[in-house]
């Protein structure tokens, strides 16, 4: 499948219609479907909701766009609501958290080795060893509040252990950003931005939905405290972006980042029924891209190839295990720390993280408290044969 | 519906030991086993169960409220009665939301029914399965198995009317959601999702309203002694009845349940 964004002109718009019904289809089976199947409906809503966003900061900023916007999202949110009800209503909402964690681990150490810019590349394996050790947290809280064994939703491809500390995630805002790419910068960098900054954003709304459900108080404070750090992690990938670019050219890049990542579920779906439906919501992306190319031409009167280059995507995400990469980056970058933008040695930490962080910490650390001594057991920690019965 | 077989279940540890092997040693090295100890976790949750306020309060009765309170809850001996309205209020709850899974369970019984033909056996035939002593009562004698759902979700329906006419009896208002109702909602909420899933089977969905019908059995048999206590014969003999009829109910769940899962294994009732 050989996609060509400057020619390949998908489902028209005016033909993107779906009923309630088709919307509300069968979930995935939590139990037999892959985990790379609940990753890949993760990432898309994410990426569905984010091109929502996108388009509604849009509306606000462009007066030409208006109608052609309003069409757009209308059939992104029913896109969404497709993907996101694929999750059965047998995951307890944490069981859906420890899904996330694994897919910002997944995704993020795959645009890691696929980004060309070292800074940035340095920039995801950061964020990545972060994401890694929330997963950690919420399987010790998935262990100890549900009975439950993390691995049945990780399924053996992502390890459970501790990476950088997540009580030493809370920086000082000045610490999240990062120095954006600039227009010149590979297609493959934009897109990689896009999609890290919109699977984020859906993290960090999803937990500040689901904190209060708990009726534990250190599950309440366990969510409060990585929705925070969530909230970093948007500002961290949502600063590369370039900040230059016009409403219309991210508009373009929006889609773009859709059409890319669902020519990568469709290459790797493994569930037939999920792979038409990333083939058809495809098609359907590439019809957007029609819609956001003329309107790039119309009123900016730019070429679109300054933005898409020859219209070839880059190399698709891998829907896979990292566990080699990320055990190596867990050895030689966990120490890392910010300063502004920059990536430095522990002792160069920017100092007002210091402050900001021992303030937070003042009462105790969450993340530290549920995971005290946690070994992640197959069957969880009651499995092992040193606990007294 | 599709019945519940062998196939590929992608959970435990079982399915992939390389990959295993490959997790515990990455634990080995990075968070090596200690003595478990869940200190902090415990800490945290009784300081907050110290400092904690309640779910909420006890409506007032409504007699209380206009300032008339001579009939009803006044005259209740040996029981709080603000204790008994937080109990009545619950159960009311609890008949209100059984009717309601009744009616999924129905639907779930309808769809099988249509696809499979009858898999339950009526209702008169599971009561020596079920290890009840004494006969099928006369309710259930040929009575298919729509009809006693149907008329199981009649009784709770009846039951939910009847407590509501005792608390206004007693002063109370039926409608308001007392702490109890509150948290006893909060506990069946995994039974609506149970059963409303078009993916559970019906002797999964069953195995949920036991759960429903357990709990309402120990229900009833607390609030028809707090009604003695009180010396509230009338409403005591009525809280009797239901509790015979939920120990029916229990029984004929049971004992479908029962035949389900050893006489239709592999079938999509199971």
């Amino acid at each position: 499948m050989t996609i060509d964004l400057l020619k390949d002109t998908g489902t028209p718009l005016a033909q993107q219609r779906m009923s309630w019904k088709e919307m509300v289809g069968k979930p995935i089976s939590k139990l037999d479907d892959d985990a790379f199947t609940r990753v890949r409906i993760i990432l898309m809503n994410g990426l569905e909701l984010d091109s929502l966003r996108t388009k509604q900061v849009a509306l606000r900023m462009n007066r030409d766009a208006r109608v052609e916007l309003a069409q757009l999202m209308r059939v992104e949110q029913h896109q969404a609501t497709t993907i996101n009800w694929l999750i059965g209503a047998d995951h307890s909402p944490l069981e859906t958290t420890i899904g996330y964690e694994q897919a910002a681990i997944e995704i993020t150490a795959s645009v890691a080795e696929l980004e060309p810019d070292t800074y940035l590349a340095c920039a995801y394996r950061y964020a990545l060893l972060e994401d890694f050790d929330h997963l950690y947290r919420y399987s010790a809280l998935l262990d100890r509040l549900e009975g439950k064994d993390a691995n049945n939703i990780v399924q053996g491809y992502t390890d459970i252990v501790p990476a950088r500390p997540t009580i030493l995630h809370h920086r000082a805002p000045e610490h999240d950003l990062l120095r954006p790419y600039d227009s010149k910068a590979a297609l493959a960098t934009k897109l990689h931005a896009v999609t890290l900054t919109g699977a984020e954003f859906q993290t960090h709304d999803y937990y500040m939905n689901i904190g209060p459900l708990y009726a534990d108080p250190l599950a309440r404070q366990l969510y409060a405290e990585i929705a925070s750090v969530e909230s970093q992690h948007i500002t961290h990938y949502g600063s590369m972006l370039n900040p230059d670019e016009s409403v219309l050219e991210k508009l373009l890049l929006a889609e773009a980042c859709e059409i890319w990542n669902y020519a990568a579920c469709v290459e790797q779906e493994s569930n037939p029924r999920v792979k038409a439906l990333w083939e058809r919501f495809l098609d359907f992306e590439l019809g957007h891209l029609q819609v956001a190319l003329k309107l790039f031409k119309d009123f900016e009167r730019r070429d679109p190839a300054e933005v898409l280059g020859n219209g070839r995507l880059p190399d698709f995400i891998k829907f896979k295990s990292h566990r080699e990469f990320v055990r190596q980056t867990i050895a030689r970058e966990t120490s890392l720390r910010k300063d502004g933008t920059q990536f430095v040695n522990e002792r160069d930490e920017g100092r007002s993280s210091t402050a900001y962080r021992d303030a937070v910490n003042a009462d105790g650390s969450p993340s530290s408290a549920v995971s005290e001594t946690y070994s992640w057991t197959p069957g969880t920690e009651l499995m092992r044969a040193d606990l007294a019965a | 519906m599709e019945a519940t077989t062998p196939g590929h279940n992608r959970t435990g540890a079982a399915v992939s030991p390389s990959e295993i092997q490959r997790m515990q040693d990455a634990v080995n090295t990075l968070s090596p086993p200690t003595p478990i100890s869940t200190r902090q976790f415990d800490t945290e949750r009784l300081a907050y169960i110290a400092d904690a306020d309640n779910v909420g309060s006890i409506p007032p009765p409504a007699s209380l409220v206009k300032g008339t309170l001579k009939k009803g809850l006044a005259r209740l001996k040996g029981v709080s009665p603000n204790l008994f309205l937080d109990k009545l209020g619950e159960r009311i709850a609890f008949e209100r939301t059984g009717t309601r899974l009744y009616d999924a369970l129905i639907s779930k019984y309808l769809a099988l029914s249509n696809a499979e033909g009858d898999v339950l056996p009526p209702a008169e035939s599971v009561f020596d399965a079920a290890g009840l002593p004494g006969e099928a009562p006369a309710s259930a004698a040929g009575e298919t198995p729509l009809e006693t759902l149907r008329r199981i979700r009649a009784e709770e329906l009846g039951h939910f009317r009847m407590l509501c006419d005792s608390t206004t009896q007693l002063g109370g208002d039926p409608t308001a959601q007392t702490p109890c109702a509150d948290v006893i909602a909060t506990a069946s909420m995994g039974l609506v999702q149970v059963i409303s899933d078009p993916r559970t089977t019906m002797a999964q969905s069953l195995n949920a309203i036991l759960t429903a019908e357990l709990t309402d059995n120990a229900g009833w048999e607390l609030l028809e002694e707090l009604a003695e206590e009180a010396g509230q014969s009338d409403l005591a003999d009525r809280f009797s009845q239901a509790l015979g009829a939920e120990q029916e109910h229990l029984a004929i769940v049971s004992g479908w349940l029962r035949t389900l899962v050893t006489d239709e294994a592999g079938t999509p009732a199971v």
